[in-house]
C-alpha cells in the first residue's frame, strides 16, 4: 500500500501550438480519439491506480474542461471522500492571484495538500496521451527515499529538443534536467510525470515563489531540485505521446489507426473513462464504404471513410469522401464533398461538393507557418463552409465563420480564414 | 411540457417469452438486447422521462438479474431521485399468503401497497417488452380529458402473426365497445398497444373485487367494456413492435438497417437512454467492408458486414462475412467464418470458416426463394472452426465443442448441451 493518494493535475496550459483547437478550450480538454479529451488519459491512469483523490489545477479556459469532468462521474470520482475537485484561481486576503506558472498553481492551492496530510503528492500533465500504472514508480520513490521520482520516456536525442531533459546516472539518479535544451544530452525526456515529498517540494515552491522566475515546473522547481536534493527517475517503457503540436496531435490519432496500434484504446485491464453520449451506435449506409477508421456511437456513414476518426454525431453524407482526417462531434460533411488531410472541429458544415485539404501544393501557413507546414488543415468550430469552395493544404479555417466569410471559390494552400481578415480587405 | 397530474407507472417485465427460445431463456425479453447497445426496456424507460414521469415500479418475476443488473439505481434515465425514481418490484415472502405473480392483474394486486402509497391520479400500466418512442403526456391528457376510467393505446396491426394481437372495437368517439384477444380471424386494423392509462381508484377496485382473476386483460379490462366503464382507446402512430418472438424480434431490429428507418433513434430530443459502457470506439480495419449496419462502441471489424446489428465489443475477423444478423456482446467471429439470417447471442466464439444459416449446397444468396429460418446461437456457446449450420437451426446455452455431433448441423436441428458441464452454465443465470 503506497503512501500517496492525492494527486494533482496541471490543467491550465494555454497549448497556443494547438493552433483553433485549443482556442476556445483548454489543451487537457481537446478532443482525442474519437470519443475521448486528452485529459481523459491521466484521470483514468488515476483511478486505475487506486487514486481516488484528484485535484485539477485549471486557468486557462476552464468551461470546456469543467462541463467535461463535471463531478466525476465516469472516474467514479463522485464521492464523499476524496474525489475530483477543480482549482480555479480565487481571490483571498492575501498572495492570491491568477496562477503565475505551473508551481505557482500548486503553491496557492497548498492548503489542499496541507489538509490531506499527504507525505507525498503526486504531480501529473493533463494533455498527455499515455496508459501508467503509477504504482511501481510511487514505490519505487519510497524505497529510495529521493524528494522527487521523476516519470522517464525515451525518445531519439534529436526529438528531445521540445521537452524537459534529464541527465541519469548509472542508478537512474536524475543528475541533471534542462527544459528545451537546443541540443539534448540524451534522449530521456521527463514525461511531466512526478512523484515529490510534499515537505521538499514545499520548501522549494516557498523558494521560488519569492524570485523572479516563469514559476514553472520544468524551467525552474525541477532543476534546483536536482541542484540541492535527491531526484530519483523512472524509466516508463509504454506509448507515451505529448499533443503539443498540431502534427503530435493528429499523428497520435492516426497512429490509433494503425492495423497493429502502438496505443489500442480498447484494454479491458486498463479502460479509459469518460462521460458517454447518449447516441445510438453508428451507423452505416447502404453504399457506404469504411476502412481503417474509428467510428464513434451517433456517426452516420453513407460515404466513404478512410484512415480517419470520426467523433460522436459526425455526419458523411452519400457521395462524401474523408481520407486521412478527423471529424469532431457533429461535425457534417455534405453531399460529394471531399475532405483530406484536415481536422474539422465541433458542428463543422461542410457544404456539398466542398473540397478540404485538397492538391499537392504545401505552401506553408502564411499566419503560423512553424505550426501548419506538414500540410494539414484546419477548420475551427462550427464553422460553415459554403458548397463547391475549394480550401487547399496548411490552412487555418477560423471558427464561427459563415458563407458569407468565403468571398471567394478557392482558399489556397497556406491560407488564413478569419472573419477580421475579410472585413479589412 | 405542461404540468400533468400525479401518475404512478407500473411496467410488466416479468414475463417470460419460450417464443424467444435460447435468447428469452436466460432474460425476461424486457432485457433483451436490442438495437446495438439498448435493452428492449430502455424505450418504455426513455419515453416515460421525456414525457415527465418519474414515479416508476417495475414488476419483474422471470430471470430478473439481467433486468436488474441493467437498470441499478435509474442513473443511466436520471431516475436516482429522492422523490420518485426507480422501484424493482420482485414477489417478496408475506406473512400470511405467498405467491409468485400468478398474471399480470395479480403482480398489480400484490403491489397493492406501492400503488396506493403513492397516491397518484392514474397508474400508467407498461409492457417493456415493446418497442416504440410515444409521449405519454399526450395520452395522460387525453385520458384526463375524456374523464376515462381507462384509456387503452391502439396501434396498427402489424401484418405478421395477427393471433398474436387483441382487437380493439371503439366508435368515432373512441369508445371503446370490444376486445377480442388473439382471434383466430385477422380483425383487421387497431388492436391494443399494452399500454393502459387507468383511473387509479377504478384499477383498485377491480383489482380487489373478491374471485377476481389474475389476467389484466381477461379479469379487468375486458369485464370494464362489458360493463359499459368509460374505456377509449388512444391511437398511437407510430412505430411500434411486440418482440416477443424471435422472428418478431429479428425483424424490428433489422428495421433499423433499413435505408430509411421507420424507427429514429437520432433524434436528439427524444434520445434513448441507456447505461453505457467504458468501450473504445469501433474500429475498422484496412480490409473491412461495412454497409448498411449499425456497429457499436468496443466492436471490431476486419472482415465484411452487411445489413448487420453489432453489439458492443464484438470481432468480426478477417475475411469473415457477417450478413443479416445480429451479433450481441464480446461474441468473436472466426476469419473466414460467414454469418447468413443469425441471431448470435452475448459471448459466443465461432470458429474459423464456420458457415452458420447457410443452405446446403451453395452459400450463395438464393435471392427470390423464401427467407429461411434464423439460425440462434444461444450465449456463451463455442462453434468448432469448419463447422456447417444450416437455417433454423438452434444452438442451445453454453454448448461446447464437444457437444457438436459433426461438422454438418442441419437446418432445424438443435444442438444442445451435453455433460455435467451444461447443467450448471446458463440456465438458471437469469444474467443475460
Amino acid at each position: 500500500m503506497s503512501f500517496v493518494s492525492y494527486a494533482m493535475i496541471l490543467a491550465g496550459g494555454l497549448g497556443s501550438r494547438l493552433c483553433i483547437l485549443s482556442e476556445k478550450r483548454a489543451k487537457p480538454a481537446v478532443p482525442f480519439g474519437g470519443k475521448y479529451r486528452i485529459i481523459d488519459f491521466s484521470l483514468s491512469n488515476c483511478v486505475n491506480s487506486g487514486i481516488y483523490d484528484v485535484g485539477i489545477l485549471t486557468q486557462y479556459r476552464p468551461l470546456s474542461l469543467r462541463d467535461h469532468i463535471g463531478i466525476g462521474r465516469p472516474w467514479d470520482l463522485d464521492r464523499k471522500r476524496g474525489g475530483v475537485e477543480l482549482l480555479q484561481p480565487f481571490q483571498g486576503w492575501a498572495e492570491t492571484d491568477w496562477y503565475r506558472g505551473t508551481a505557482d498553481a500548486i503553491q496557492q492551492n497548498w492548503i489542499r495538500v496541507e489538509e490531506r496530510e499527504a507525505e507525498h503528492l503526486l504531480v501529473l500533465s493533463g494533455d498527455h496521451v499515455y496508459r501508467m500504472d503509477y504504482r511501481p514508480m510511487i514505490e519505487a520513490h519510497l524505497a529510495s527515499g529521493a524528494d522527487a521520482t521523476i516519470a522517464i520516456a525515451q525518445v531519439p536525442r534529436e526529438e528531445a529538443r521540445g521537452f524537459g531533459v534529464v541527465d541519469l546516472d548509472g542508478e537512474d539518479r536524475v543528475q541533471g534536467f534542462v527544459e528545451k535544451p537546443a541540443s539534448p544530452p540524451s534522449g530521456n525526456i521527463s514525461m511531466g510525470v512526478y512523484v515529490f515529498r510534499t515537505s521538499a517540494l514545499h520548501a522549494m515552491l516557498r523558494e521560488d515563489a519569492e524570485r523572479d522566475t516563469a514559476h514553472d515546473f520544468g524551467r525552474n522547481i525541477l532543476p534546483a531540485m536536482v541542484g540541492s536534493g535527491h531526484v530519483q527517475g523512472f524509466r516508463h517503457d509504454g506509448y507515451w505521446q505529448d499533443i503539443g503540436t498540431l502534427d503530435s496531435y493528429y499523428r497520435a490519432n492516426l497512429d490509433l489507426l494503425r492495423p497493429d496500434p502502438p496505443f489500442p484504446l480498447e484494454d479491458p485491464r486498463w479502460p479509459i473513462f469518460t462521460p458517454s453520449t447518449e447516441f445510438p451506435p453508428a451507423r452505416i449506409g447502404m453504399r457506404a464504404e469504411v476502412r481503417a477508421s474509428i467510428l464513434t456511437h451517433g456517426t452516420i456513414v453513407n460515404g466513404i471513410v478512410e484512415r480517419s476518426v470520426l467523433f460522436p454525431g459526425a455526419v458523411v453524407e452519400e457521395g462524401a469522401t474523408v481520407r486521412d482526417s478527423i471529424v469532431m462531434g457533429e461535425t457534417w460533411v455534405g453531399p460529394l464533398a471531399e475532405i483530406r488531410h484536415s481536422i474539422l472541429d465541433k458542428r463543422v458544415h461542410v457544404g456539398p461538393r466542398a473540397r478540404v485539404g485538397y492538391g499537392t501544393d504545401l505552401t506553408p501557413n502564411r499566419s503560423c507557418p512553424e505550426h501548419l507546414s506538414s500540410g494539414i488543415t484546419i477548420v475551427g468550430k462550427e464553422t460553415r463552409i459554403p458548397e463547391g469552395v475549394t480550401i487547399g493544404r496548411n490552412c487555418r479555417v477560423s471558427a464561427n465563420l459563415i458563407e458569407e466569410d468565403f468571398p471567394e471559390d478557392t482558399v489556397p494552400s497556406g491560407g488564413v480564414m478569419e472573419r477580421e481578415l475579410n472585413v479589412a480587405h | 411540457m405542461t404540468a400533468i397530474p400525479p401518475v404512478l407507472v407500473l411496467v410488466l417485465a416479468g414475463g417470460r417469452s419460450d417464443a424467444l427460445r435460447a435468447l428469452g431463456r436466460i432474460r425476461t425479453a424486457s432485457a433483451l438486447p436490442y438495437g446495438g447497445k439498448y435493452r428492449v426496456i430502455d424505450f418504455t424507460l426513455s419515453n416515460c422521462v421525456h414525457s415527465g414521469l418519474n414515479r416508476i415500479g417495475i414488476l419483474t418475476q422471470y430471470a430478473p438479474l439481467s433486468l436488474h443488473g441493467h437498470i441499478g439505481i435509474g442513473r443511466a434515465w436520471d431516475l436516482d431521485r429522492r422523490d420518485g425514481g426507480i422501484r424493482l418490484l420482485q414477489p417478496y415472502v408475506r406473512q400470511r399468503e405467498t405467491n409468485w405473480y400468478r398474471g399480470t392483474a395479480d403482480a398489480l394486486l400484490q403491489n397493492r401497497n406501492v400503488i396506493e402509497d403513492a397516491q397518484a391520479r392514474h397508474i400508467l400500466v407498461l409492457s417493456g417488452d415493446l418497442v416504440y418512442k410515444m409521449d405519454y403526456a399526450e395520452l395522460i391528457r387525453f385520458h384526463e380529458e375524456h374523464d376515462a376510467a381507462l384509456t387503452l393505446v391502439t396501434v396498427t396491426a402489424p401484418s405478421d402473426e395477427p393471433e398474436r394481437y387483441g382487437y380493439v372495437h371503439a366508435d368515432r368517439s373512441g369508445r371503446v365497445s370490444g376486445l377480442e384477444e388473439k382471434p383466430k380471424r385477422a380483425g383487421g386494423g387497431a388492436v391494443s398497444g399494452a399500454i393502459y392509462a387507468f383511473r387509479a381508484k377504478e384499477l383498485m377496485d377491480r383489482l380487489r373485487r373478491p374471485g377476481a382473476g389474475p389476467d389484466l386483460v381477461c379479469d379487468v379490462i375486458q369485464p370494464m367494456i362489458a360493463e359499459k366503464t368509460r374505456v377509449f382507446a388512444y391511437p398511437h402512430r407510430g412505430y411500434w413492435r411486440d418482440i416477443g418472438t424471435v422472428e418478431s424480434y429479428y425483424e424490428s431490429n433489422m428495421d433499423l438497417v433499413r435505408p430509411a428507418p421507420p424507427l429514429n433513434l437520432y433524434d436528439p430530443d427524444w434520445l434513448i437512454y441507456t447505461p453505457s459502457e467504458d468501450r473504445s470506439p469501433a474500429v475498422f480495419g484496412v480490409e473491412a467492408a461495412a454497409s448498411q449496419s449499425l456497429v457499436s462502441h468496443g466492436a471490431r471489424v476486419e472482415g465484411t458486414v452487411r445489413r448487420s446489428v453489432l453489439f458492443p465489443g464484438v470481432h468480426v475477423g478477417p475475411g469473415a462475412v457477417v450478413e443479416d444478423s445480429i451479433v450481441m456482446h464480446d461474441t468473436r467471429i472466426g476469419s473466414g467464418a460467414r454469418l447468413r439470417r443469425a441471431i448470435v447471442d452475448k459471448r459466443v466464439v465461432i470458429g474459423a470458416g464456420a458457415l452458420v444459416g447457410q443452405a446446403e449446397g451453395s452459400a450463395e444468396d438464393s435471392r427470390g426463394a423464401a427467407a429461411p429460418g434464423l439460425c440462434v446461437i444461444g450465449k456463451g456457446s463455442v462453434i468448432p472452426a469448419s463447422t456447417r449450420i444450416g437455417p433454423d437451426a438452434l444452438i442451445e446455452i453454453g454448448v461446447s465443442e464437444r457437444d457438436f455431433p459433426g461438422r454438418e448441423i442441419a437446418a432445424g436441428s438443435v444442438v444442445r448441451p451435453t455433460g455435467r458441464l451444461a447443467a450448471a452454465r446458463g440456465v438458471n443465470g437469469g444474467s443475460g
